[in-house]
């Protein structure tokens, strides 16, 4: 099955959070949510568009920074968990969701200032369209990360339900030239793959995360790594 | 959906300007929200249904 039909079934999205970000998850989710915020700083007043938004972890977050934001996601359940979750907090004033297809966006050309995605690329069927798509409404700035291929994460990836697009640098780089950006920024993290940390429970995750953080700082570490965070400009 | 939403959406298909008719709204200190409602491009006419607050700008091939 692949992600787009995976993540659109109401039960896989009403536990979507709790699953993914529980236990040593909630490192995951601290981590990604600190990449996102530093790639996008300042984001007051920015006007930003997140694709595959699911239920607005990051919607959610830049919105009380904020930033004017859009969240775009495929799956009708994961935006109504997502527009539920902004009305209780009080941020939707800032937060439009909607619905649609990540290559046919519905906005004109360069209306953003940035556009990104968090654990898309490793869903997408077609990431050159995607890419290019996410860079035509940008005006400066386009963000996300991908799942390496010679990584840890290669020893469980078959087996996920959802399928699971695996990327090497040099793919990045061809992808990148090809959607007209040039990137400005790269990093490189999670030796130990995002499935080992949901696992484990948050006290033992934090004593495995200092050490994946140490060893991640060096040369072989990043070779290693099981995520990349790409941080691009609109040429 | 915000009603100011309309300024910057566009036809997924070919990028032409939407029309909006809303079937029900809710008022807000600054701007109304749409409730449900459909988006009509001005262009080709395809439409575009909002449901729960949350506009479908799926192109037709892609609605189940």
């Amino acid at each position: 099955m692949k992600g787009q039909e995976w993540y659109q079934a109401k039960e896989i999205a009403d536990e979507y959070d709790s699953k993914r970000f529980s236990r040593g998850g909630q490192l995951i989710d601290q981590r990604e949510k600190q990449a996102v915020l530093e790639a996008l700083s300042p984001v007051e007043d920015k006007k930003i568009l997140e694709i595959a938004c699911g239920t607005g972890r990051f919607t959610a977050m830049l919105a009380s920074n904020g930033a004017d934001i859009v969240g775009l996601d495929i799956s009708s359940a994961m935006l109504q968990q997502g527009r539920q979750k902004v009305r209780q907090n009080g941020v939707s004033n800032d937060i439009e969701f909607m619905r649609g297809d990540a290559a046919r966006l519905p906005f004109p050309d360069d209306h953003f200032d940035a556009v990104f995605a968090m654990r898309f690329f490793h869903l997408a069927e077609t990431p050159a369209a995607f890419l290019a798509e996410m860079s035509r409404v940008s005006r400066t700035q386009v963000f996300f990360d991908t799942f390496n291929r010679y990584s840890t994460r290669t020893i469980y990836n078959w087996l996920l339900p959802m399928g699971s697009r695996l990327y090497s640098e040099s793919e990045v780089e061809s992808l990148l030239g090809r959607a007209n950006l040039t990137l400005t920024d790269e990093s490189h993290d999670f030796i130990l793959p995002y499935g080992f940390y949901r696992q484990i429970p948050g006290e033992i995750a934090s004593t495995f995360r200092d050490a994946d953080t140490t060893m991640g700082e060096t040369k072989v570490g990043n070779l290693l790594a099981s995520v990349s965070y790409w941080n691009a400009t609109v040429e | 959906m915000k009603e100011s939403l309309m300024d910057i959406l566009a036809c997924p298909l070919d990028k032409e300007p939407l029309d909006l008719s809303a079937t029900d709204t809710e008022s807000n200190d600054d701007d109304t929200e749409v409730l449900a409602g459909e988006l009509t491009c001005t262009e080709c006419g395809t439409v575009y249904p909002i449901e729960d607050g949350i506009p479908n700008l799926l192109p037709p091939d892609m609605r189940e």
